[in-house]
């Protein structure tokens, strides 16, 4: 007894009771449950059904059985052995089994399918296939001797088509044994003179199921928009088969659509598409893009290539994702709203349309006088043409847009005018504070200049022993080390400075400010490839103090309760002086930020003005008024804004 | 020349009632077609005042959105980006920013001043049907063919919740006045309505028969719902207990998702749009039509209302393409 034998009942009485459980499904194998959809394989002796998991026998060593029988039946009969199908006729029988029905006679059965097709998509997918599907794709290999003598050896005589996943090996495609010489893809091969570059199978021997492209009818020889629906054609969608594919399942079931704009097409004309992969219509979509610029520019009223059919044919693809759900009709209906998708698959398929032709069937070219043929994916035949058809539309349209447009004041541009105005205004004020700072700065200049050339007194020296209190510690706000007070500043100081000259702090584009002075450091740095943009003055990253000499006098202007000056200064040495500490470094900063300040204010208004006029410049620009219209139709009443508002 | 008239008080719909009570019964108003907007080169899909007044933005097949002045219909600017059709547009409270809904499965939030695309709201795994700002406009909402409603943040762009909302694609999504509260109608007949902040179902209105919803959205005092069904139908419900109120006939409405409004500068009337080419217009309390405006040579596909004048804009489809601005005294 092996496997998951959970009931007590002994092995042998499990061949064909099929005891009830609760659920009232019949129960299989040596555990005694019920089917529960895995893959079973049967003993051809007791005909009871084993589970694959159970008896430890997967699905593809089956694949390799021919007759299987049950532990049980082999442990009571000895003469019953199972049976291994020979490599080649593991496949011939594979064959044989197409359509057929689970036989009861020898061989080992699998689990019952009830879709033969199923059957055989399953089969071709995994171990029988997939032997064949590899290099040789010719049906005329017919399959060698196999070593057990069988039944079926006699259609070894008759051509066993392959099936492989990309063929189905019945349908006509399948069945051609020739490549036909002249589609894009024999031209490629190298037995027809090609650069054996795209290598794929002769376009009519693309199998009608299951190749990724579409085939082509004979008649044709190149890839036309157009192509018959094949006939035998399953409704199943499968991840295999393309973007097409898909779309055709659904295609019968869209004759209930009905555009808008579209006349009465012929049933199998509607049912016609395009060899569509997903990345030429992606392609398309971009192109059409580019190829048409200004999507308004195209001349649609005058293109006569807008048939009905095309336009029916372009809705489908842009459907193809909603096919899979519930009922088609009460969707088709639902989704008028983006009928409109017609006119822009209608606008890409001309570039392709063209391609397609020979240039006996180009359309004229549009050029005024013109009888030439237009270039392939053009609508002109050469620029000339193209400007003088664009000229004349100039001066037949532009003279009444422009006449339209002043026939009512355009409120906007009131508005503009206004908000420039204001604009102007702040600009002008920004520019006198700019120039006070200036002021200011030269002032600081003039006052630092003139404390240098001051002389020492060290008679000021007294000041320092004014009541500090020198047993307070304060510890730095960025060491966090304790310290005397006297000289708290200047160890912050230089503190700060050593933590702040390890980042970086600066931009891609150096200052280019005209009539600024020494405002942003701009310094270089190669490996962040930007320039810093700290004040000049205070980056402690870029500016080293300068060694003070000893004689230097500190400077500093004093004052008297904070604000008013007193006319006089600081005496002291630089060095001792620890209550004007950096004191230039510090107001000098002060009026660059202010003027740093002031320059970005007028950025920002400058800003503002480029954008009111490139707005009044488009509004009634050239493009505008030929694109727009506005037709004002009561001359009288070209404000809508109700009085009160005025 | 043009005064306006208070409304009756009878229906509260405006948030703030009006200050002078007269209590005139309004006359139908005389909407007039002022000027006609040429421009798109396809189908325009949906037109929309901006909340100052002064612009209207429209978007179209044609994958563009113009701006046209909303006073003169002067065009002033088109703004470029999508890569497939535009189902709907729509303002932001302070008319700087538009957020468009495309086929291309994505969102776009524009700077209207400017005309920069500062973001793109991917996410969605179809087309994307309809969006709205939230009042205070920090968030978008935006409903999709792929049977959700999504809620994205305005800042970053980022998509904060999915509901699940609906099993059919859901045809339009609405905030109202306060931005607690998210309607969302879909083509399976339901209308259901959702906490904002924690994206609860609060409740779901069906109506026999449930014909697929083509259009929902509060009204401006936040009390009603105003749905359209493609079964000529549109009906004004109270969501709180579940009933229709109101229900207005006549157009023709079983295709296409039409825009409907309140109006309510002057009279208050509903504004729809319509299949038979015409504009129709009712009378909110009585239901019956006041006036139906003719010029569009095509399905009329969104109506919308100016927030202060008494002025329609609306927009019709390939045949047609023009956008229509309409007037009336009151």
């Amino acid at each position: 007894m092996e496997g998951d034998g959970s009931d007590p009942e002994p092995p042998d009485a499990g061949e064909d009771s099929k005891s009830e459980n609760g659920e009232n499904a019949p129960i299989y194998c040596i555990c005694r449950k019920p089917d529960i959809n895995c893959f079973m394989i049967g003993c051809d002796n007791c005909n009871e059904w084993f589970h694959g998991d159970c008896i430890r026998i997967t699905e593809k060593m089956a694949k390799a059985i021919r007759e299987w029988y049950c532990r049980e039946c082999r442990e009571k009969d000895p003469k019953l052995e199972i049976r291994y199908r020979h490599k080649k006729s593991r496949e011939r029988d594979g064959n044989e089994r197409d359509g057929s029905e689970p036989r009861d006679e020898g061989g080992g059965r699998k689990r019952p399918v009830p879709d033969p097709d199923l059957q055989r998509r399953a089969g071709s997918g995994t171990g029988v296939g997939a032997m064949l599907a590899r290099g040789s794709a010719s049906p005329h290999k017919s399959s060698p001797q196999p070593l057990v003598a069988t039944p079926s050896q006699q259609q070894q005589q008759q051509q066993q088509i392959k099936r492989s996943a990309r063929m189905c090996g019945e349908c006509e495609a399948c069945r051609r044994t020739e490549d036909c010489g002249h589609c894009d893809f024999c031209r490629d091969m190298k037995k027809f003179g090609g650069p054996n570059k795209i290598r794929q199978k002769c376009r009519l021997r693309q199998c009608q199921l299951r190749a990724r492209l579409s085939p082509v009818t004979p008649s044709e020889s190149l890839p036309r928009p157009r192509r018959p629906l094949p006939t035998q054609q399953q409704p199943q969608p499968s991840q295999k088969l393309g973007r097409i594919r898909e779309d055709e399942g659904a295609v019968a079931s869209s004759a209930v659509k009905e555009p808008p704009e579209a006349t009465a097409t012929p049933e199998p004309l509607s049912d016609e598409d395009l060899p569509l992969d997903p990345d030429l219509y992606q392609d398309f979509c971009a192109g059409a893009f580019d190829d048409h610029g200004l999507p308004w520019m195209s001349d649609t009223e005058e293109s006569p290539f807008l048939d009905p059919a095309l336009r029916k044919r372009a809705v489908k693809v842009k459907h193809v994702k909603r096919r899979e759900k519930k009922s088609e009709k009460k969707k088709e209906e639902r989704y008028k709203r983006h009928r409109q998708k017609q006119k822009h698959k209608d606008k890409w398929k001309h570039p392709e349309r063209n391609d397609a032709k020979d240039p006996a069937s180009l359309p004229q070219c549009l050029g005024p006088g013109c009888v030439r043929p237009a270039q392939p994916s053009s609508k002109y035949c050469s620029d000339d043409c193209g400007m003088k058809l664009a000229a004349n539309r100039i001066y037949e349209i532009l003279p009444q847009r422009i006449q339209q447009w002043q026939q009512s004041p355009c409120i906007a541009e009131e508005h503009g005018k206004k908000l420039l105005e204001r604009i102007r205004r702040e600009q002008q004020s920004a520019r006198t504070r700019l120039q006070e700072m200036e002021r200011r700065f030269h002032e600081l200049e003039a006052i630092i200049l003139r404390a240098k050339q001051q002389a020492v007194r060290e008679d000021e020296e007294s000041n320092e022993g004014d009541s500090d209190d020198t047993d307070l510690q304060i510890f730095c706000v960025s060491c966090g080390h304790p310290i005397n007070p006297r000289v708290a500043l200047r160890h912050m100081e230089r503190c700060y400075a050593k933590y702040e000259s390890q980042t970086s702090f600066g931009s891609m584009y150096p200052t280019r400010i005209e009539g600024a002075t020494r405002l942003f450091c701009d310094v270089y740095n190669p490996q962040s490839k930007t320039y810093c943009k700290r004040l000049q003055v205070l980056c402690p990253e870029h500016s080293r103090d300068p060694k003070v000499p000893a004689d230097e006098v500190c400077g500093c202007p004093l004052v008297r309760d904070v604000f008013e000056l007193t006319g006089d200064f600081c005496r002291l040495p630089k060095r001792q002086c620890n209550r004007h500490y950096c004191w230039e470094k510090l107001r000098r900063a002060e009026v660059d930020l202010e003027r740093v300040r002031v320059w970005y204010k007028l950025d920002e208004l400058f800003e503002q003005e480029r954008n009111v006029r490139t707005a009044m410049t488009n509004r009634a620009g050239l493009l505008a008024l030929m694109l727009h219209q506005t037709i004002q139709h009561d001359p009288l009443t070209t404000d809508l804004r109700s009085s009160a508002d005025r | 020349m043009a005064t306006k008239e208070s409304g009756d008080a009878q229906a509260q719909l405006a948030p703030s009632s009006s200050a002078s009570q007269s209590k005139e019964v309004p006359e139908n108003p005389n909407y007039a077609l002022k000027c006609t907007l040429v421009g798109h080169t396809e189908a325009v899909s949906s037109v929309k005042f901006s909340p100052n007044g002064e612009w209207l933005a429209s978007s179209s097949a044609d994958r563009l959105i113009i701006i046209w002045g909303a006073y003169d219909g002067k065009y002033e600017k088109t703004l470029y980006g999508h890569n497939l059709e535009i189902s709907d547009v729509a303002w932001s409270s302070d008319s700087s920013r538009l957020v468009s809904a495309s086929d291309d499965k994505t969102l776009k939030l524009w700077d209207a001043r400017s005309g920069k695309c500062l973001k793109t709201l991917e996410g969605h795994s179809n087309y994307v049907f309809c969006c709205n700002f939230n009042p205070p406009s920090n968030l978008i909402i935006s409903g999709s063919f792929d049977e959700t409603v999504k809620i994205w943040e305005v800042k970053t762009g980022n998509c904060l919740k999915t509901l699940s909302a609906h099993s059919d694609p859901v045809s339009a999504v609405h905030f109202n006045c306060s931005g607690s509260l998210i309607v969302s109608g879909s083509y399976d007949g339901l209308c259901r309505i959702w906490d904002a902040a924690s994206g609860q179902c609060l409740k779901t209105l069906v109506d026999d028969g449930n014909p697929p919803v083509s259009f929902v959205k509060f009204s401006p005092n936040g009390k009603y719902i105003l749905t359209a069904t493609l079964d000529n139908t549109l009906k004004l419900w109270d969501y709180t207990r579940g009933r229709c109120l109101k229900t207005y006939t006549g157009h023709k409405n079983e295709k296409y998702c039409i825009f409907a409004n309140f109006s309510v500068t002057g009279g208050k009337w509903i504004v729809s749009g319509s299949e038979d080419n015409l504009v129709y217009i009712w009378n909110l309390q009585t239901k019956e039509i006041v006036q139906k405006l003719q010029g569009h040579t095509d399905v009329v596909i969104s109506a919308a209302c100016h927030p202060t004048e008494n002025l329609i804009a609306s927009a019709a489809l390939e045949n047609d393409k023009t956008i229509k601005l309409w007037m009336s005294n009151h």
